[in-house]
């Protein structure tokens, strides 16, 4: 669908209120993300031990931890980890995705067998034992966890570009393409890519809540602590739920959900405008991405 | 192809593909840095001859295509090798467990599909309606909730305020191992597990239910005069219920492996939460063995929805 501009886009996607609100939560969270060090104090893990879990209150709205360390502004500051994992692998699911659908579909014959059999492969694997062995190994580092989620994601992805290209392949205006001698280059990446944005956009935007739980799941069993980031901050919680501290544990937990609620939102939406037609497809996808939570 | 040859080259490809995760378990297994020996080869406190005395007894000081070929036929023979924290065969630590998760693992599979396709056929007799919009955001509300935190915000309420269940495990020693004491250390995790992953049931039986009364033989099944009730769960729900078929093939291996986030949370002793205890203590032998085990499961499942789905869908040609 082309739309004359960025304002069209916008209305007819605000028509959808959950996604509209969705939107708004994650630029507020992405602000207050960025501008942490402006709000807050400059270093969220300095210990105030005069102030040791303390309930919410108006001081501090989701109360402070066992070394007194306020939690809105931990679970502000964990924001940066978990949406940088979330863009980070987001991006990168989506590029090795797009790219190897793209191949295997145009080439198709021994290179579509080749890739499509990867794929098959890695949706067999045990992804989430395997995803948290390797965060146990490899150490706790943002780029290793954002790289093991990404490296074993992408195989959904490439299925959807591969068939949607099958489809276009040998439609008129790509077939026109090749006769006048077009490069493989430019018809993969000028005219296949293009009109497949659509649908790689909210297939991304789909990933990310997979991506967010995934990120959460590992820092919250404590394989490869982060130390501020909103999984461990519930791994925290764990030693001190039984004394009542139960601050610790529903804000943090609060964060993903709420996180991973918006972009499902967003993904809402943008799959009603971007991709109209796809409407009776949409829950293929669905069935896709079950088993990848 | 016949039934019989399309199934039994069906079985060989899935054997082949147990063979080939096996081996990705393995090299992953190895190349990561931190691999099998570097706590060893890391410790200060352990003198060389020690060192290759313990690695001996392991077999660690073999090459490693030795270790290979070692490590694929004990998979398939059953010979696990011994567990480096418990210092048993890791065939036995695992079978003590595997009845644990399964007694929370297919209640919840069971329960999962079955009210997940009752609210979906709810859902679709009226779509848009309050009901219908109320069950769809009341499943993505789920299905975007970590399980672990769900399971914490339950036990905050029903373990520590109400003190109506107890805080995790599976049998308690007042309880004396009764089945009312089993039933309440299982309400928790199974309603967890149930609510979390219901999306995935619900969403899919409602769209294609409303997919599938919009086909040509529903219209014609009008036309004919059939009653409402009739065309709905006669004709119409057979044929919805297709993709919920391929949905619980890959729900299998997704509720496996989710388990580890539920029973670290409830403390339940089964295969997940050895999967986390394994994987802290660095137990090879432990890990590798339930990778294997997780893989074969999910192999199956993906080979036994195939298999249905082609006797259920007389489109389905085998070939």
């Amino acid at each position: 669908m082309q739309f004359a501009g960025a304002r069209d886009f916008l209305v007819a996607y605000s028509r959808n209120k959950g996604a509209l609100v969705g939107l708004l939560y994650l630029i507020g969270l992405l602000l207050a993300a960025l501008f942490a060090g402006y709000i807050f104090s400059v270093n969220p893990n300095t210990p105030y031990l005069s102030r040791t879990l303390l309930p919410p209150s108006l001081a501090y709205p989701f109360g402070t931890d066992y070394l007194g360390r306020d939690l809105l502004e931990l679970i502000i500051y964990g924001a940066r980890t978990s949406l940088t994992v979330a863009f980070g692998a987001g991006v990168l699911l989506a590029l090795i995705g797009t790219v190897s659908g793209l191949v295997a579909g145009y080439f198709g014959g021994e290179v579509d067998g080749f890739i499509m059999r990867t794929a098959d492969i890695f949706l067999t694997l045990p992804t989430l034992p395997l995803i948290l062995l390797v965060a146990a190994l490899a150490g706790p580092s943002l780029v290793n966890i954002l790289l093991i989620i990404a490296l074993t994601s992408w195989p959904v992805m490439a299925r959807i570009v591969r068939s949607n290209v099958l489809a276009m392949a040998n439609q008129e205006f790509i077939l026109v393409e090749r006769v006048m001698g077009a490069s493989v280059k430019r018809i993969l990446f000028d005219h296949l890519l293009p009109n497949q944005m659509s649908l790689i956009l909210v297939y991304t935007s789909l990933s990310i809540p997979i991506v967010i739980l995934t990120e959460a799941a590992i820092e919250f069993l404590g394989l490869a602590p982060i130390s501020i980031s909103w999984g461990f901050l519930l791994n925290i919680a764990l030693s001190y739920w039984i004394q009542g501290a139960w601050w610790m544990s529903f804000f943090p937990g609060f964060a993903i959900f709420s996180t991973s609620l918006a972009f499902y939102l967003i993904s809402e939406g943008l799959k009603e405008v971007l991709t109209p037609k796809l409407k009776r497809k949409r829950e293929s996808l669905a069935v896709q991405l079950a088993g990848k939570k | 192809m016949g039934l019989a040859s399309y199934v039994v080259k069906r079985i060989v490809v899935a054997i082949a593909l147990v063979v080939l995760v096996a081996t990705i378990n393995f090299v992953i297994v190895h190349l990561t840095p931190g691999g099998p020996t570097t706590v060893l080869l890391t410790n200060p406190r352990i003198t060389p001859p020690q060192r290759a005395q313990i690695l001996a007894s392991y077999g660690l000081d073999k090459p490693l295509y030795t270790q290979y070929v070692l490590y694929i036929v004990g998979m398939f023979s059953g010979n696990w090798g011994v567990s480096y924290f418990y210092l048993e065969p890791a065939y036995y630590v695992i079978a003590q467990r595997v009845g644990n998760t399964l007694l929370l693992m297919v209640p919840s599979l069971i329960l999962t599909i079955i009210v997940g396709i009752l609210l979906g056929i709810m859902s679709a007799r009226k779509p848009f309606s309050h009901f219908d919009r109320f069950v769809s955001s009341a499943a993505f509300f789920f299905y975007a909730m970590p399980a672990f935190w769900l399971g914490f915000c339950l036990l905050t309420v029903f373990a520590l305020d109400l003190r109506m269940l107890p805080a995790g495990g599976m049998t308690s020693i007042a309880g004396g191992g009764s089945i009312t004491d089993l039933l309440s250390h299982l309400a928790l995790p199974l309603v967890t597990l149930v609510l979390v992953n219901l999306a995935n049931f619900s969403l899919l039986t409602r769209t294609s239910m409303i997919d599938v009364l919009d086909q040509n033989y529903i219209t014609t099944a009008r036309g004919k005069g059939l009653s409402d009730r009739l065309i709905f769960y006669r004709h119409a729900l057979r044929n919805a219920l297709l993709p919920t078929v391929t949905m619980t093939g890959l729900f299998v291996g997704f509720l496996l492996t989710g388990a580890i986030l539920t029973e670290s949370v409830f403390s339940w002793p089964g295969l997940g939460l050895l999967t986390f205890q394994s994987i802290l203590n660095r137990d090879y032998p432990v890990i590798l063995s339930l990778f294997f085990i997780f893989s074969v499961m999910i192999i199956a499942s993906n080979l036994a929805t195939d298999i249905i789905y082609g006797f259920l869908d007389p489109r389905v040609s085998f070939g």
